[in-house]
C-alpha cells in the first residue's frame, strides 16, 4: 500500500495531504490509500461470506441484485446512479472503489421503512422506479456516464467471481443475470480479476499506476470513442485490452487498487490498516482545480465559488453564500438513501443560516439528528448494520461539511461514533445495536459536554473573586455559564465583553447578562488595548486546542489574548477534553474557515456607508471573512478542562492518558 | 499530610487498626520523606561543578541534602545565603555549611539583585509544587528567581514529589494565607499596616529544573506528573 501510494503521488503531485479530514471532507483520491482506510475503519469485523475479508468492503455483500437492474433501463437511471457514486465518493472512497453504494440500497433501502426489499430479479422494479424518481432532483453529469457504474460493475464483476467460488443462493441468481444482461460494460472485463493469480508482485501494480496514469490523459476521448462504440462485453481474456478501453477513471483505478490490494496478504494489509488508523486521513486541499471540479461534482448541493478568492487563502474552501439555501430547501423531500436525514437535513440548513453556531451547540445539534438518523434506521439486505450504518453517518456528515466546514470538536464527535459503531458486536440484534449506539450517544453529549461544563464551572468559579473584572470576547457558551454561576454564589464583578464584526456575536451575550443584573461593559475590539488596564482576569472559550497547546478559537481571541499577555493579565481558556486534537498548527493560515465577505460590506445601522459596495466588480479588491485564528500557548496562563486546570503544555499529556479509554 | 489520609485502611471498622495504621503512615512518609532526599541529592549534586558559588534562600533540608552530598563527593564550591527573614533561618542553613566546611556567606534579604552577579545559580526548597510548575516557598523567592532569571542565571528547585499540589494560583494573593509575624525592633504607630505573609508563588517561567525524587522535571512536566498520579 505504502508503495502505491507513493507511485500516486509521484504521478499526480498535486494531491497535498495534509493533516486531519473531517469525516466529511475527503476527495475521491486520496482514495486508495483512503479507501484502505476507510475499509479499515469499516471493516473491523469482516463479513463471514468474503473470501479475503480485508479487502471486500462488506456493502458487496449484496451488489448483484442491484447491478442487474441497472444495464437494463434506460440511460436516466445509469445516470442516476453515476451520480450518486461520486456523491458517495466525496467521502467515501469505498463506495467508488468497490464499485457499491447506498445508492444501491434504494431498492432495499430500510432507512425510509416504506421500502422492501426483495430478491434479485424483484429489486429491478423497485430499483427503476426510485431511480427515475430521484433523478429528477439530480444534477446529471454527461461525462460520469460510463466510467463510474462501469467501474461499480469492475467490482461487481470481481465479487460475483468471489461469489461463485462460494456459492450462495441469491449470488447465482444474480450472477446468471449478470451474464446475460450486460450491455455496453466494457469494463466487465475486469471480472477476472478476481480469478486471477493472488500474489501479483507490487512491479506490477506499479505499471498499472502508470498507465492509469496515461489513461487518465485520454480519459475523455476514449469516454466517447467508447458511448459509441457501444457494448463490448469481453470476459476472462481480453482484461488486458479492456484495462486500456476501460477509462481510467478514478473509480476504476481505485478498483485496479483493490483488486491488486487483494493480493496482498492479508497479514500485511492488518499492519497497513494499522498504520492506516494511525495516520490521520487526508484533507482537501481546495487550490487544487481538478479535485475542486470533482468534488463540485459529486456534491449534492451545488456550490459556487467566490470570485476573486484571496491568494493566501486559496487552499480552503469558499462558496457563495446563500445561493445554496433555495436548493437546498427544494431538496429537502428528496426520498432516496443517499439522501441525507431529515433530521440531518434539518440541522445543515440550520447550519448555514447560521442559526446554530457554537461548537458545543453545532455538536449537541448533530449529535442528536444522528440519533434520529439511528432511530430510523433498518439494516438494508443482506447488509451488515455496522458498515451500512457507518457508511449512512458518512452520508450524512459530507453533506454537513457542505452546509458549513465541520469544526474540530465535531469531527471528534463523529470519529467517537463511528467507533462505537465499528466495536459492536456482530452477534447483537439490529434494535439492540441501535439502542446501544444512541445511549452511547447520549452518553457521549452528557459526560463529555454537559457534566464537562459543569465541572469547568465548577473550577472557574473559585478563580474569580470580589472586586474582579473579568473580560471576555465574543460568546462562548461556557464562559456565559461561568459567569453567571459565579454571579449566582453572590460574587461580585463586572465583566467587560469585547466583540467584533461581521458577527457581532457578544451583543447577544451582553442582552442575557444584562438580563441576569450583571454590570456590563461593552466594547469593540479597536478599544481592547485600551479596556485592558482595568481588567483582572480574562475568560475565553476555544473551538479546539491543539497538541501543542495553541488555541484555536474565534478570530479575535488570538490579539485579545495577546494584549492581555503583554499587560499580565492571567489568560483563561474553558475547553471541554473532546475538543482536543492530536493536529499542530502554527499560523492561522493553513486550516481555517472563510467565511461570507459579503458580510464585511454591510454595516449594520450605517446605511449611509456603502463603499464597499459592488467590490466583487473590482479585480484589485478581495475581501476575506476569517472565522478562526490560532493562539499561541504563550499566552495562554491555563487551560480550565473538565478534568482540571492544566497549563497548556499538558494538552497532550490529556490526549495521551485518555486516548486509551474507549470513552474516546 | 494528605499522603497519610490517603489510605483505604480507614475504611477499617476498627479504631485501633485504623490509628495504628496512620501511625503507620505517618513513620512511612518519614522514611519516604527520608529516601526522597537521598534521590534528589543525588541528582542535584551533579549540577554542583568545582568553582561554582550558589545562591540559596533560607533553609531547606532538601538542598541541605544536596550540598552535603556535593561536598562528601569533594566538590569545592561555596554557598552564599540570604537571611531569610522573617523566619530567619538562613542562620540556621549557615551554621550547618560551616560544619561540612563549606565556605559561607550571609546576606540580607535585600542584597540578592547584589550579589547575583557572582553566583552560578539558585538553588531553593519548597513548601509546595503547584500545576503550573510553580512553587510555593518562603517569601522572597520569587524576587531571588525573578533577579536570577534576568541575570540568565539557572534557578533550581529540589522538591520531593508529595510535595506536588493540584492548585494552580494565578497570583500571589491566591493562595492560602500564612502569617509570621514580623519584629521590626521599632515601636511602630498602630496606623501602620504591616504584610505578615511569610510564603510566596513563584510563576513557572522564572525555574529552570526540578530536582524531585521521579527525576529531573521541567517545570511543565509537574503538570504530567500530577496528571498521571491523580487522575
Amino acid at each position: 500500500m505504502d508503495s502505491r501510494r507513493g507511485s500516486r503521488f509521484v504521478i499526480d503531485p498535486k494531491i497535498r495531504q495534509v493533516g486531519f479530514v473531517p469525516a466529511g471532507c475527503e476527495s475521491e483520491n486520496p482514495n486508495a490509500s483512503s479507501a484502505v482506510a476507510a475499509i479499515a475503519n469499516v471493516d473491523v469485523n469482516p463479513t463471514s461470506d468474503s473470501p479475503s475479508p480485508v479487502m471486500i468492503p462488506p456493502r458487496l455483500a449484496d451488489p448483484l441484485p442491484r447491478a442487474a437492474p441497472l444495464p437494463v433501463p434506460s440511460p436516466p437511471p445509469r445516470k442516476h446512479t453515476s451520480v450518486e457514486i461520486p456523491l458517495q465518493g466525496s467521502y467515501n472512497p469505498t463506495d467508488s472503489v468497490l464499485g457499491t453504494s447506498p445508492p444501491f440500497s434504494p431498492a432495499s433501502n430500510g432507512r425510509y421503512a416504506g421500502v422492501p426489499s426483495s430478491e434479485g430479479p424483484d429489486l429491478s422494479p423497485s430499483f427503476v422506479s426510485r431511480a427515475s424518481s430521484a433523478m429528477e432532483g439530480m444534477s446529471l453529469r454527461e461525462d460520469h456516464l460510463g466510467s463510474p457504474s462501469a467501474s461499480r460493475f469492475a467490482t461487481v464483476g470481481e465479487y460475483a467471481m468471489f461469489k461463485q467460488q462460494q456459492p450462495q443462493q441469491p449470488a447465482t441468481a444474480v450472477t446468471k443475470v449478470y451474464a446475460s444482461s450486460l450491455p455496453q460494460e466494457p469494463v466487465q472485463s475486469f471480472a477476472p480479476v478476481g480469478k486471477e493469480d493472488s500474489s501479483k508482485p507490487l512491479k506490477e501494480r506499479t505499471t498499472k499506476a502508470e498507465r492509469r496514469a496515461k489513461q487518465e490523459a485520454d480519459r475523455e476521448a476514449k469516454r466517447i470513442a467508447k458511448e459509441s462504440a457501444g457494448a463490448k462485453v469481453v470476459e476472462g481474456e481480453a482484461r488486458a485490452s479492456s484495462n486500456v478501453v476501460g477509462k481510467a477513471s478514478r473509480a476504476q483505478s481505485q478498483k485496479k487498487d483493490s483488486a491488486s490490494e487483494k493480493r496482498l496478504s492479508a497479514v500485511e494489509k492488518a499492519s497497513e490498516k494499522e498504520k492506516k488508523k494511525e495516520i490521520p486521513a487526508p484533507r482537501m486541499q481546495f487550490d487544487d482545480q481538478s479535485r475542486v471540479a470533482k468534488a463540485k461534482k459529486r456534491a449534492l448541493i451545488e456550490q459556487t465559488e467566490t470570485k476573486h478568492r484571496v491568494e493566501l487563502f486559496r487552499h480552503l474552501p469558499q462558496f457563495v453564500y446563500g445561493a445554496q439555501l433555495p436548493s437546498l430547501e427544494a431538496k429537502f423531500f428528496h426520498d432516496d438513501a443517499m439522501h441525507p436525514h431529515p433530521a440531518v437535513y434539518q440541522v445543515g440548513l440550520q447550519y448555514l443560516t447560521g442559526d446554530i453556531t457554537g461548537g458545543n451547540a453545532r455538536c449537541i445539534a448533530m449529535l442528536s439528528a444522528f440519533k434520529e438518523l439511528i432511530k430510523d434506521y433498518c439494516t438494508p439486505r443482506e447488509r451488515t448494520l455496522i458498515r451500512d450504518l457507518t457508511a449512512r453517518v458518512n452520508n450524512n456528515v459530507s453533506f454537513l461539511t457542505t452546509c458549513r466546514p465541520l469544526c474540530i470538536s465535531m469531527g471528534n464527535a463523529i470519529r467517537f461514533l463511528k467507533t462505537r459503531i465499528a466495536k459492536l458486536q456482530l452477534t447483537l440484534s439490529e434494535s439492540d445495536a441501535k439502542s446501544l449506539i444512541i445511549a452511547e450517544i447520549d452518553r457521549f453529549m452528557q459526560e463529555k459536554i454537559n457534566y464537562a461544563d459543569n465541572e469547568i464551572t465548577k473550577l472557574a468559579v473559585t478563580k474569580i473573586k470580589d472586586g474582579d473584572v473579568i473580560l471576555t470576547y465574543g460568546s462562548s457558551c461556557v464562559v456565559e455559564t461561568i459567569i453567571l454561576h459565579a454571579f449566582s454564589l453572590g460574587k461580585k464583578f463586572r465583566v467587560v465583553i469585547v466583540d467584533s464584526r461581521p458577527k457581532l456575536e457578544g451583543k447577544g451575550l451582553l442582552r442575557r447578562l444584562l438580563g441576569r443584573g450583571i454590570s456590563c461593559t461593552y466594547s469593540h475590539i479597536n478599544a481592547v488595548t485600551y479596556i485592558i488596564q482595568e481588567v483582572n482576569k480574562v475568560f475565553l472559550g476555544a473551538s479546539s486546542i491543539l497538541s501543542n497547546g495553541t488555541v484555536y478559537s474565534r478570530v479575535g481571541s488570538a490579539s485579545v489574548a495577546m494584549v492581555a499577555n503583554a499587560f499580565h493579565v492571567p489568560v483563561m481558556i474553558c475547553c471541554e477534553t473532546y475538543k482536543f486534537h492530536e493536529r499542530v498548527q502554527l499560523d492561522s493560515i493553513c486550516f481555517n474557515e472563510l467565511g461570507d465577505p459579503d458580510a464585511l460590506v454591510k454595516i449594520p445601522g450605517r446605511k449611509g456607508l456603502s463603499e464597499l459596495e459592488g467590490w466583487s466588480q473590482s479585480s484589485h479588491l478581495k475581501l476575506l471573512n476569517l472565522m478562526y485564528d490560532v493562539m499561541p500557548a504563550d499566552y495562554v496562563s491555563m487551560i480550565i478542562t473538565e478534568l482540571g486546570m492544566v497549563p497548556p503544555t499538558s494538552v497532550p499529556v490529556i490526549l495521551r492518558e485518555y486516548r486509551k479509554d474507549p470513552i474516546l | 499530610m494528605c499522603y497519610v489520609t490517603r489510605t483505604s485502611a480507614l475504611e477499617y471498622e476498627d479504631i485501633e487498626v485504623g490509628k495504628a495504621r496512620l501511625i503507620e503512615r505517618g513513620e512511612q512518609i518519614g522514611d519516604i520523606s527520608l529516601k526522597a532526599r537521598k534521590t534528589i541529592a543525588m541528582l542535584g549534586q551533579d549540577f554542583i561543578r568545582d568553582g561554582s558559588t550558589i545562591l540559596t534562600h533560607g533553609f531547606s533540608r532538601v538542598v541541605l541534602s544536596i550540598l552535603k552530598l556535593a561536598a562528601a563527593n569533594k566538590k569545592h564550591f561555596s554557598v552564599v545565603c540570604t537571611e531569610g527573614r522573617p523566619d530567619s533561618t538562613g542562620l540556621q542553613m549557615a551554621k550547618e555549611m560551616v560544619a561540612i566546611g563549606v565556605p559561607i556567606t550571609l546576606i540580607i534579604d535585600s542584597a540578592v539583585a547584589y550579589t547575583m552577579e557572582s553566583v552560578d545559580m539558585l538553588l531553593v526548597g519548597a513548601d509546595g509544587v503547584v500545576e503550573s510548575g510553580g512553587i510555593i516557598n518562603m517569601i522572597g523567592t520569587y524576587q531571588a528567581a525573578m533577579v536570577a532569571r534576568s541575570m540568565n542565571k539557572p534557578v533550581y528547585v529540589a522538591a520531593e514529589s508529595y510535595k506536588f499540589a493540584r492548585m494552580y494560583p494565578l497570583d500571589q494573593k491566591a493562595m492560602f494565607p500564612s502569617s509570621r509575624q514580623v519584629d521590626f525592633h521599632y515601636p511602630l504607630p498602630s496606623a501602620v499596616q504591616v504584610e505578615f505573609s511569610s510564603r510566596d508563588y513563584t510563576p513557572p517561567q522564572y525555574l529552570t529544573l526540578l530536582f524531585t525524587d521521579l527525576g529531573v522535571f521541567t517545570p511543565s512536566a509537574v503538570s504530567d506528573e500530577l496528571i498521571q498520579l491523580y487522575l
